[in-house]
């Protein structure tokens, strides 16, 4: 087993057991999964630059599915869901015949979608006043938790029931109970799968932050999940 | 009432998760997993963060719904063909 295998196993009371493995594993394979998806990415960019329709379609698609996951799942606002992915079809489109590193696209796309949901927040007239930035909202200066006002999520029965069909009903609540700040990150590096470097490129943070970010999420959650 | 952390739980808390990111070295992941076999509450803490991981990352995000597909897919096909005129 490498150092950092050994050192993402989990050996709590005992050594080499299943458990230790299942996790070992977990992390390898949620690497593999943010490479694998990058170079989808990538490859899907440099077919639809040099005209193949299909690849157009796919990319064009998986940009309005990352629109939609992240205006319910980081915004919160899933009204806006519709605008959100509009914005991400044009810009995709506008964007592949530009695009001189494929392999960036991914990041793009992801900041792309954060500032139309931010842009698409600001524009709303009925947006209360204390409302915050997704990286800021609910996170104070030194990174602590502070209280956030996030939208009314009292008539989303619908989507609720779709996010509860994603990610199962306790940890759809335990993520909505994270202040904003800290659900962006959370949902982009664990449920999106982009890298610790990926959500510091998208979200403008240091990679320091992130983690740190990070790391008071998972407390949180775990948290949340124990009291639920 | 609420017992008050040591510093040493405090100071492995701290580190848990790099330590579960595999980012730290070797002597720091031993001094982790000594404490936790004689600290029950880190190695609690450390199971409970190591579910919450999992389930993160076990999330079964699917295709979007069927009537927000649908309208995707109306918005692609009317963006290409207004392209291609």
């Amino acid at each position: 087993m490498s150092l950092a295998d050994r050192c993402s196993a989990v050996r709590v009371g005992d050594t080499g057991t299943i458990d230790d493995v299942v996790v070992t594993n977990r992390d390898a394979a949620h690497q593999s999964r943010s490479d694998t998806v990058r170079a989808e990415y990538a490859g899907l960019v440099r077919k639809a630059a040099a005209g193949d329709e299909q690849a157009m379609e796919q990319l064009l698609m998986r940009a309005q599915e990352v629109a939609y996951r992240f205006s319910l799942l980081v915004c919160g606002h899933p009204e806006d869901a519709e605008d959100v992915m509009q914005d991400a079809l044009l810009n995709t489109y506008r964007h592949v015949s530009q695009i001189k590193d494929p392999d960036a696209f991914r990041t793009w796309l992801y900041q792309t979608v954060r500032n139309a949901c931010l842009m698409k927040r600001r524009r709303r007239v009925d947006e209360p006043a204390t409302m915050t930035s997704i990286e800021q909202g609910g996170v104070t200066g030194d990174g602590d938790a502070a209280p956030v006002d996030v939208a009314d999520v009292s008539n989303r029965s619908a989507d609720q029931q779709l996010i509860d069909s994603w990610l199962g009903a306790r940890l759809r609540r335990a993520l909505e109970a994270l202040p904003a700040g800290y659900r962006v990150i959370v949902v982009l590096r664990e449920i999106e799968g982009l890298s610790t470097r990926e959500v510091a490129t998208v979200t403008g943070l240091s990679e320091a932050n992130v983690k740190q970010r990070l790391h008071r999420a998972r407390m949180m959650l775990r948290q949340s999940l124990e009291d639920l | 009432m609420k017992k008050e952390m040591s510093a040493e739980c405090a100071a492995v808390l701290g580190g848990i998760s790099a330590y579960l990111d595999g980012e730290l070295e070797a002597t720091a992941c031993d001094a982790i997993e000594q404490h936790c076999q004689s600290c029950p509450s880190c190695a609690s803490v450390i199971a409970g963060l190591r579910d919450t991981i999992g389930l993160c990352r076990g999330a079964a995000i699917n295709e979007l719904p069927d009537g927000v597909k649908e309208k995707a897919q109306a918005s692609i096909a009317a963006l290409l063909k207004n392209k291609a005129r």
